[in-house]
């Protein structure tokens, strides 16, 4: 039986992912609304997410606001993939 | 939410409950942009008809240039805010902002080629910038309404191409086209193509929200 990825098997994690993975881009306060994670630790989550390279963080300035938009990368959706083949295999579906 | 360890179950429910969040079919605005080009080039038709019944001086159809411009910026613009308000991409925003923007190069490059024609060899071929604006304009609006599936834009856009094809066939028979009903042909036709569409999308969303 597969590992599940230790770094997506978490609530926070996995919901972010699973969020990106559905979406083209999404902005840091559209994740937090979604997810309903306080700020400080989503960010924790995305810089884990990021340093993995499961995800890329971009920040673009909008008038005098910092917008940090967040996409899902290549690697980071193979590994989403084969997280959701192992739990597949977990429970029998 | 938390950065809690869970079982596999959890995990299925996370993401199914993620993924039902993130399927949101019309925003509050979705059809602002749709009733912003809409309104502007009603108004020009309008603007340049009456002129022409007025004037009678064909330089008034250089006011044509003003729906490109003021629609060319404006768009962008909007665009971008929808999608900073919004606070994500999805694939669907994707497929269609880049269905619109071929849409504007066609509109810049049939534009240039008719002023070409116009400047090198005096040949006036400005009704060609007529059917595309009733031919390219309603598929990308009926391709617009697959995506989203919204049947107004299939409509709209439907009768938006019967007008294009009935004006590229009275091009290519040679039949004067007159201001008298080819203008009243263009704002219906953009009434529905685009003006049905925003205001009936914007509609939905504020029935979602």
């Amino acid at each position: 039986m597969k590992e599940l990825d230790t770094l997506l098997h978490s609530q926070l994690r996995l919901a972010v992912m699973s969020i990106l993975m559905n979406v083209d881009e999404a902005d840091f306060v559209y994740l937090k609304e979604k997810t309903e994670a306080t700020a400080g630790n989503l960010s924790v989550q995305l810089d884990k997410l990021s340093t993995a390279g499961y995800v890329s963080l971009e920040k673009v300035v909008v008038g005098k606001r910092t917008r940090t938009v967040c996409q899902v990368t290549a690697r980071g959706r193979k590994a989403f993939e084969e997280y959701v083949e192992a739990l597949k295999e977990y429970l029998n579906i | 939410m938390e950065d809690k360890k869970i079982n596999e179950r959890e995990s299925i429910a996370i993401i199914t409950s993620m993924i039902a969040r993130t399927k949101e079919r019309y925003n509050l605005g979705d059809g602002n942009i749709m009733l912003m080009w809409g309104y502007l080039t009603i108004s020009i038709s309008a603007l340049v008809w009456v002129l022409l019944a007025l004037t009678h001086n064909p330089a008034v159809n250089w006011l044509w240039f003003l729906v490109w411009i003021i629609g060319g910026i404006a768009s962008p613009v909007m665009a971008k805010r929808k999608n900073i308000k919004k606070g994500a991409k999805t694939y669907t925003d994707k497929i269609i902002s880049r269905l619109w923007s071929i849409v504007g190069f066609s509109a810049i490059a049939c534009t240039f080629a008719c002023l070409g024609l116009l400047l090198i060899s005096g040949v006036d071929a400005w009704s060609a910038m007529l059917v595309f604006a009733l031919i390219i304009v309603p598929f990308a609006e009926i391709a617009n309404g697959i995506v989203l599936n919204e049947s107004s834009c299939m409509w709209g856009g439907s009768i938006g191409l019967l007008a294009g094809i009935f004006l590229t066939c009275c091009v290519a028979g040679k039949v004067a086209l007159s201001a008298t009903w080819v203008m009243p042909l263009f704002i219906i036709s953009f009434i529905c193509m685009m003006i049905i569409p925003g205001h009936a999308i914007n509609h939905k969303a504020r029935k979602n929200s």
